[in-house]
């Protein structure tokens, strides 16, 4: 049992160290245009992350991710801009306040039964996106927001492909090891409750309302942190970026990884992301193969990628049991 | 919190609780009262409200008239969650789990709720494994899932996270139907182990051995109503119970 353990400890830390070294050589390894893809890449997956934390542990669907991803990239760049507060400080402000929004709009929403929160959801996408093309003081309207100054912090200027890189994956790996004490949490496990039994989980001392509001913000804190990146990476912000389509896009991510662990999250972002880039010259066909392809999945596979490795992985690979004493 | 209650006040008392549906009268006028340290059984043949009682207990169900007392404070209009939080734990006719969890994490929802009410888990492992032991889980794997437990093992589990709430009164809707004797066993020992915790025991259930075996007073249902209330040999004997229930035409499920 002991060595078992032991053997799954080093394997553990092979793969972290392999994967900590890939990523520290891809921005040598590639085009500073492909570098681009992965930096977006990475902060599409933080809101995908907050699709999992929302529909994943606690069951609750939300078509206005985008949205909330737009308010924290324009609360960054109203506040870098037009306060001049340092880029760090714009990070937590945008944070903070798509956290607040969204626990408001929540406790709001959520009183609403079953999937209703869901339609709630697809009207707060296409309220926000009328914002954000219509209120011109602070989204610059149609034209938009330019030249955000790049992130800083002391004497460093993410300035090039690379260095933004390595913001966004510094930030990335905070993110998503905090959230792995959120699973292991009793608010985490409270998520979960919800999303497997909500009877089970009132009866257990749990609040529907505010722990639902509580996921809701957290996956806004997620969305505001990847906005706040996204205007410090691009300088450029336009309402069409901040779509009811990109919401669906988060979606279709996680339901291609897996909602059971963040991995999935991983996976879909990844995957998609790339084959975004590799079929260029299919990209009119694009939505044809994902609406096709999570059609099939969902019938054979409905855990996602991450799913259906796992069900490999039980019947293959992992270890049968001897002893089953509390492991 | 439970153990220096003075044995002669009620922890949980109903006081002419109804609940209606449409027309189907599912409580009527229920009056009761719940004693720490105390097994009390409520029978009644199917559709006679027993769950619903529970339901109106725990807040699931709002009460039409009537009040509720848990522990001197009036609940009668408290939401569910809160409830729990006051000390009311239950279990589910058919187990409500945590499905997508581990075991593990299903029975840690009632230790979270022990914290949450600041009532001292500090030797959750131990309670935690004494537990288990009594519901004979002692050899299951807490990382495995939900469904690899048999069904008579998952109502075990519920009974095991719903003490680990540290509760003081423990709704049990027929924990023993669909089990087998050693299965039927291992329920007694739980309850057993609630009782000493001077927890107030409401158990639902309709093997009748059992019922008559381990309960201090019992009262029957039928239509929502309370036909009688009493010790079992009281129950026993009463004429009417014997009419509507026991001996009667009413079916008896096993
Ligand atoms: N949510 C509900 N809506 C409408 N009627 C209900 C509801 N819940 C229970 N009832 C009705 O109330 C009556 C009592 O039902 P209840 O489930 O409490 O019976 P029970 O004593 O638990 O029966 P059983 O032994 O079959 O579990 C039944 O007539 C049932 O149809
Ligand atoms: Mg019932």
């Amino acid at each position: 049992m002991k060595e078992r353990f032991k053997s799954i400890r080093l394997t553990n830390v092979v793969i972290v160290a392999a994967i900590f070294l890939l990523c520290m050589l891809i921005p040598s390894q590639t085009s500073s245009y492909m570098l681009r893809v992965l930096n977006i890449a990475m902060i599409t997956y933080l809101c995908v992350l907050s699709v999992y934390v929302l529909l994943g542990m606690c069951g609750q669907n939300s078509f206005a991710q985008a949205g909330l991803w737009g308010i924290g990239a324009y609360i960054t760049a109203n506040v870098v801009m037009k306060l001049g507060y340092s880029s760090i400080t714009a990070f937590i402000i945008s944070v903070i306040g798509t956290a607040l929004f969204t626990f408001v709009i929540g406790f709001a929403f959520f009183r609403l039964r079953m999937y209703y929160f869901t339609f709630a959801t697809v009207g707060l996408m296409t309220i926000l996106n009328g914002l954000f093309m219509n209120w011109k003081e602070a989204t610059g309207g149609a034209l938009g927001i330019s030249n955000i100054p790049e992130f800083r912090v002391g004497g460093f200027v993410a300035n090039t492909e690379t260095s933004k890189y390595f913001v966004i994956l510094a930030t990335v790996v905070l993110i998503s090891l905090s959230l792995k004490f959120l699973f292991h949490s009793p608010l985490g496990r409270s998520f979960m409750a919800i999303r497997d039994n909500e009877i089970a989980a009132n009866c257990l001392g749990i609040n529907s309302l505010l722990t639902k509001s509580i996921a809701f913000a957290i996956s806004g804190a997620l969305c505001g942190a990847a906005g706040a990146l996204y205007a410090f990476l691009s300088g450029y912000l336009s309402y069409q970026s901040f779509t009811y389509q990109q919401s669906t896009m988060y979606l279709i991510m996680i339901m291609l990884g897996g909602t059971i662990s963040p991995v999935g999250a991983v996976i879909g972002t990844l995957i998609i992301s790339l084959l975004q880039e590799w079929v260029r010259p299919l990209q009119n066909y694009m939505q044809l193969i994902y609406g096709a392809g999570i059609m099939i999945l969902m019938i054979v596979q409905p855990e996602g990628i991450l799913g259906g490795g796992k069900v490999i992985y039980d019947k293959y690979i992992k270890p049968k049991k001897t002893s089953t004493k509390n492991g | 919190m439970t153990s220096t209650l003075n044995p002669k006040k009620p922890v949980l008392k109903m006081d002419n609780v109804c609940k209606n549906f449409g027309g189907v009268i599912a409580a009527d006028k229920i009056a009761l009262e719940l004693y720490g340290g105390e097994i009390f059984g409520l029978i009644g043949p199917n559709g006679a409200g027993k769950t619903t009682l529970l339901n109106l207990i725990t807040g699931i169900y709002q009460s039409d008239d009537g009040e509720m007392f848990l522990l001197d404070k009036n609940i009668t209009k408290v939401p569910t969650h809160r409830r729990a939080r006051l000390g009311i734990a239950r279990t589910f006719q058919h187990p409500r789990l945590l499905n997508r969890c581990d075991i593990k994490t299903n029975i840690l929802m009632g230790s979270d709720l022990a914290n949450k009410r600041k009532i001292k888990g500090g030797k959750l492992e131990e309670d935690m494994n004494m537990l288990l032991k009594c519901a004979g889980l002692q050899n299951v794997n807490l990382s495995d899932s939900i469904e690899k437990l048999s069904y008579g093992q998952q109502k075990m589990l519920e009974i095991v996270r719903a003490l680990l709430c540290e509760p003081a009164v423990l709704l049990l809707d027929e924990p023993a139907a669909g089990l087998n004797t050693k299965e039927m066993d291992y329920i007694v020992a739980l309850i057993k182990v609630a009782v000493q915790k001077d927890i107030a025991v409401l158990l639902i259930e309709h093997a009748m051995d059992l019922v008559m075996g381990i309960c201090d007073r019992l009262t029957v249902l039928n239509f929502g109503h309370q036909i009688a209330t009493g010790t079992p040999t009281e129950i026993q004997s009463n004429e009417e119970v014997i009419k509507a229930y026991l001996g009667g035409s009413c079916n008896v499920k096993s």
